[in-house]
């Protein structure tokens, strides 16, 4: 029979992307634990609100319930399992990125400069052991499970505490939460939008399991050599299921029942320089033979507006043909027009540059550069390297023309390998371009650009068309790091076994 | 041959070093002192080397057993030794087998031939080190067996030569022009990139004329100057 996921099990934001099911909402919270018994008895209290992953459409085959009005979910850093006594054999199978935490890891991260770890967030001071969240539907739910939290804090009798060190909207640097939220357009609705304006959250990875695969898969599964698309194997994205590899996650710490269901994820503050990006992408247009939302769908390889993928819509021409079919197009078909393409008509990075962010994160088949071939299947040195992408924005931009506002993204990737998958992409793929074969050219967006060596990256043109490349130069670092941490995100089991103390590696 | 590739050269060299110690400290520890307090990048000593690609120094202590291959064939031997005693399949693996000596080994990927290059490392090795002390090429293999015997170049030369072994596979990573034009390409290519973006969307009378300006100050047929400096990993 087909894999089916045990989705009691597993948490609901590893296989949901809450923004995506009118979660506008959300609070993160962390905390330390103080006491090894409280602690435990403190996670056994949460675990009874913990969203699984379980369907909310009723009107499917399979088991579902109502959709709550608000979720909850928890995870743990190294620290905090171990501030959890968790048995020293089980600890010791933990993967060292996961051990060493992001700060120690900003070398490879290249959280450098502005990002660098001692100007992050003064919550990121504190030993932070839980990452927990809860994302509503409004504020109220939203004010709701909080307060419900905050009891379970004060119920744990000191066992743990909530940290407090967030910056806030009021330039407040001690909230004891981070609060994020969709952005809402001049009519009050809201938009998949991020702050320098992009449509965000388009074409996560499809896996084995996960249910309508058939409709969801084009575009955000693996590429086969015959130019369809199946889901990824579930244990890229789940531990105790196979990989790519055709192996088990080594990532897993024992027991099985400790792993399975599980995944790790990396929780990262993104600031976005709002002021630079938009001074920046108004001198660069003065130069460019396109419009300014061309040369700005030329860092992201999607269009502001819309999110149409620029390898669909080169130009300023055929965008607006692109947006006539768009909106003829049913809900299914329009889906379908955001998420299924490949670079195969692309190969020099024409219509999509290599150093577009989506090209970048998500190179499909283009690693084979035209070479029929040249590997098992076109996308075999991408598929091992895919992440869950997570989050919502955060803050307000009151001054376009500022930097120094509180806006951003709150950034998570859900991987099973956090080495393999989230810092392969970060390291190679966003601030490296070997390769893409552009030389150390980084990623236009997300680069940790360096103010005192401006980057560069090449916008290419067909060969033989006559027209010279284009230049975009002196690119500065338009998002800054400003927090984060990796965690380990366990199945409703282990929570259980965490909670009540009997996690056996035997 | 296998040791060159185009005109470029593999020279692989492991000299033994003499068994024994100063004190309490084995004349191969002092030897591997000495090679990973070489200073690195442009500090390099092999950067005074003419045509040095890519070159290492270690010490070799011992050869690595090889254990069993892996079973990653369709049939392999050892998946049928477990039904024969255990002695038997001890007897089945492969032969341990160790070094009589201690080796300093060198090896260098470079463009020309032996001799030269071997001439440039005895006259053009120098380098200061972490106790401030002038160095040459004698500081490395000191402690090797018989080098106290070389004098001069052609003694180096012979005594490398006596040391070298054939290279089997060479794969040249580099392109086989000398490390100077290397340099040279290499500096001309960052500095067009930026001439480049400079001039983007300027008319061509203009590029014209700057460009002249440009190639009169990168000096494309010069090879020794303005260049990239030889070991600089950053601009």
């Amino acid at each position: 029979m087909t894999k089916e996921l045990d989705l009691t099990d597993i948490q609901g934001n590893i296989i949901k992307a809450y923004g995506a099911y009118n979660y506008q909402k959300a609070r993160y919270l962390f905390l330390r634990i103080n006491d090894g018994n409280k602690g435990r008895k403190f996670v056994a209290a949460i675990t009874t609100k913990v969203t699984t992953a379980i369907s909310w459409d009723k009107s499917g085959a399979g088991p579902a319930v109502e959709k709550p009005m608000a979720t909850t979910n928890i995870a743990f850093t190294y620290v905090g399992l171990k501030a959890l006594e968790l048995p020293t054999a089980s600890l010791r199978g933990f993967p060292e990125d996961f051990m060493m935490g992001m700060a120690k890891r900003k070398d490879i991260l290249g959280d450098d400069g502005p990002s660098a770890p001692e100007n992050w967030d003064p919550i990121w001071k504190e030993r932070v052991h839980i990452w927990m969240s809860i994302n509503a539907q409004n504020t109220e739910a939203l004010i709701e499970r909080y307060n419900w939290v905050v009891q379970q804090v004060e119920a744990s009798g000191g066992g743990v505490t909530l940290l407090t060190g967030h910056r806030g909207d009021a330039g407040e640097d001690d909230l004891p939460y981070q609060e994020a939220s969709v952005l809402y357009d001049e009519a009050g609705n809201p938009t998949p939008k991020e702050h320098f304006g992009y449509t965000d959250g388009i074409g996560d990875p499809v896996f084995e399991g996960q249910t309508n695969i058939a409709a969801r898969v084009l575009g955000r599964g693996k590429l086969m050599r015959d130019g369809s698309w199946a889901p990824l194997a579930a244990g890229e994205f789940l531990l105790g299921h196979v990989d790519e590899a055709m192996e088990y996650p080594k990532t897993s710490p024992s027991p099985m029942l400790l792993a399975r269901n599980g995944t790790y994820m990396v929780y990262r503050k993104l600031h976005e320089n709002v002021g630079t990006f938009n001074r920046f992408l108004d001198e660069q247009s003065k130069s460019f033979p396109g419009s300014k939302e061309m040369l700005a769908a030329k860092f992201a390889g999607r269009w502001r507006d819309n999110g149409a993928p620029i390898v669909k819509a080169p130009d300023d021409a055929s965008k607006a043909e692109w947006d006539k079919a768009f909106e003829a197009a049913d809900f299914a078909g329009q889906k379908r027009m955001l998420t299924d393409f490949t670079y195969n008509d692309d190969i020099h990075g024409a219509k999509c540059p290599y150093s577009a962010h989506l090209r970048r994160i998500n190179p499909r088949g283009s690693l084979e550069y035209g070479v029929t071939g040249a590997y098992e299947t076109p996308g075999a040195l991408v598929n091992r390297r895919r992440i869950l992408r997570r989050g919502l924005p955060y803050g307000s931009v009151k001054d376009a023309s500022r930097d120094d506002g509180n806006h951003g993204i709150i950034f998570m990737a859900l991987n099973a390998d956090i080495q393999r998958q989230f810092e392969f992409v970060q390291q190679q793929w966003i601030n490296y371009a070997n390769d893409f074969k552009e030389g150390n050219d980084k990623e236009v967006l997300l680069g940790n650009h360096d103010a005192s060596h401006p980057g560069k990256v090449v916008l290419q043109v067909e060969p033989g068309s006559g027209k010279p490349p284009h230049f975009i130069n002196n690119i500065p670092r338009l998002v800054e790091t400003r927090g984060g941490d990796y965690f380990f995100i366990p199945s409703i089991t282990a929570l259980k076994l965490i909670a009540a103390g009997m996690i056996d590696p035997t | 041959m296998a040791t060159k590739s185009g005109n470029a050269t593999a020279l692989t060299v492991l000299s033994p070093i003499k068994n024994g110690a100063i004190g309490e400290t084995s004349f191969a520890d002092i030897t591997r002192e000495r090679c990973l307090r070489l200073p690195i990048h442009e500090q390099s000593p092999l950067v005074k080397v003419p045509n040095t690609y890519l070159a290492r120094l270690f010490i070799l202590d011992d050869v690595f057993y090889e254990s069993l291959p892996a079973n990653d064939s369709i049939f392999n031997f050892s998946d049928i030794t477990s039904i024969f005693s255990d002695s038997a399949r001890k007897k089945a693996l492969p032969r341990k087998d160790h070094l009589k000596s201690k080796y300093l080994v060198f090896s260098s990927n470079f463009h020309g031939d032996l001799d030269a290059y071997l001439t440039g490392m005895w006259e053009k090795w120098s380098y200061t080190d972490h106790q401030g002390i002038q160095r040459d090429v004698r500081h490395i293999w000191e402690h090797c067996v018989a080098f106290d015997k070389v004098s001069d170049c052609a003694g180096f030369i012979a005594y490398i030569k006596k040391c070298q072994l054939e290279a089997s596979l060479f794969f040249n990573g580099s392109t086989d022009d000398s490390l100077q034009e290397q340099l040279k390409a290499l500096y001309l290519k960052q500095e067009f990139t930026q001439f480049a973006m400079a001039h983007q969307g300027k008319s061509a009378a203009e590029i014209q004329q700057n460009f002249k300006a440009f190639i009169a100050r990168v000096q494309p047929d010069n090879l020794t100057a303005p260049t990239w400096p030889p070991g600089k990993s950053t601009p």
